[in-house]
């Protein structure tokens, strides 16, 4: 695997910018690919925004200036395009951003893409509910075991703040899982 | 039972007992969720994703072919009714009010954007501003009044963001 500082420097490169780039995709195509669909569900969506980031990535890459690590800054692309991505898609149906996180939780139950039982159906359900920033918080630190060291350098906040962040969204999830299973 | 004054020399983070339950009551709820999401992919999405992902890259690289609205042939029957069009707006119209066009323009500018027809966002349009630049930027308070700056920040930021955040 090529250091991270020596591909920065290739990617900055003229010449050797497309085989640097050919590497990163490689290397971080699966990470970026499950932060993505753990928010927007669904696998076409995840891979539209999944392109739509490596395009950023390639297009902003000279005027990356090394204040944040390559991949702190590629994961923070791919969580701002993800939540773009589902504020267009309510825009465009004119609907709130609420009812686009529903219908894609709706959708999962005829979704030959997801193979989850009824409990894992009813985890999406709950973390569909949170807002935007908390459950990119949980998901990316539930699914993706990123620590709340890399998350606060990712998503620029504390890391007493994202704790805080995270523990609200367990009981939130928590709390939604048991009046679910009562109603 | 041994007190605190017992052990000097060891001290724990601030607030670490008063957060304890919380962070034990987190854990413990965390332990009876799903470990994975349940999602699947296509066969050989991965295997194939590279090509693809290099190839929308390049695409998206390629300058955009511009189609002619109009032919050339009909270029001059065009000009000729736009300037005429524009002799006989100063003609009759020369009490024309500069505010009401500035106005009708950022209007349209605002309608424009709104509708999702720039299609930008904040890594395109940071990549347009170099470090010097900022300075310049002119961030009179005439632009944003304390409403819409107060509408903006309702809209846009979570509480739980702002809590957070103190």
């Amino acid at each position: 695997m090529v250091e991270e500082q020596e591909l920065v420097t290739a990617l900055q490169t003229d010449g050797a910018k497309e085989a640097a780039f050919r590497e990163l995709v490689a290397q971080y195509k699966e990470r970026l690919y499950w932060q993505i669909r753990n928010m927007v569900l669904d696998h076409d969506d995840a891979d539209d925004v999944l392109q739509n980031t490596f395009i950023k990535i390639f297009r902003n890459i000279k005027s990356f200036k090394g204040e944040s690590k390559l991949h702190t800054w590629m994961y923070r692309i791919a969580a701002n395009e993800s939540i773009t991505f589902l504020n267009k898609k309510a825009k465009r149906n004119n609907v709130s951003i609420d009812n686009v996180k529903s219908n894609a939780v709706r959708k999962l139950e005829t979704d030959v893409y997801f193979e989850g039982d009824q409990l894992q159906l009813q985890f999406q359900k709950a973390i569909a509910t949170l807002p935007e920033r908390q459950r990119l918080i949980f998901t990316m630190k539930y699914f993706e075991d990123h620590t709340f060291e890399e998350l606060s350098e990712i998503l620029e906040t504390s890391v007493g703040g994202l704790k805080s962040s995270y523990h609200i969204a367990v009981k939130k999830i928590t709390e939604f899982i048991k009046t679910d299973e009562t109603l | 039972m041994k007190k605190e004054e017992n052990i000097p020399n060891f001290k724990v983070p601030e607030s670490y007992f008063e957060t304890f339950e919380e962070r034990l009551f987190s854990k413990m709820a965390e332990e009876s969720f799903p470990k994975n999401a349940g999602f699947k992919i296509p066969e050989q999405y991965f295997e194939k994703l590279d090509s693809r992902i290099l190839k929308a890259v390049a695409a998206s690289e390629k300058p955009k072919k511009i189609i002619p609205l109009f032919p050339r042939k009909y270029f001059g029957y065009a000009a000729a009714i736009a300037a005429s069009l524009v002799i006989g707006f100063t003609l009759f119209n020369t009490k024309r009010n500069t505010s009401q066009l500035d106005s009708l323009q950022l209007a349209a500018i605002d309608t424009y954007i709104e509708e999702g027809n720039l299609n930008m966002d904040l890594y395109d349009l940071t990549s347009y501003i170099e470090d010097e630049d900022v300075p310049d930027i002119d961030l009179d308070a005439k632009y944003f009044s304390d409403s819409s700056l107060k509408e903006y920040l309702l809209e846009n930021i979570d509480t739980e963001t702002l809590i957070n955040e103190q």
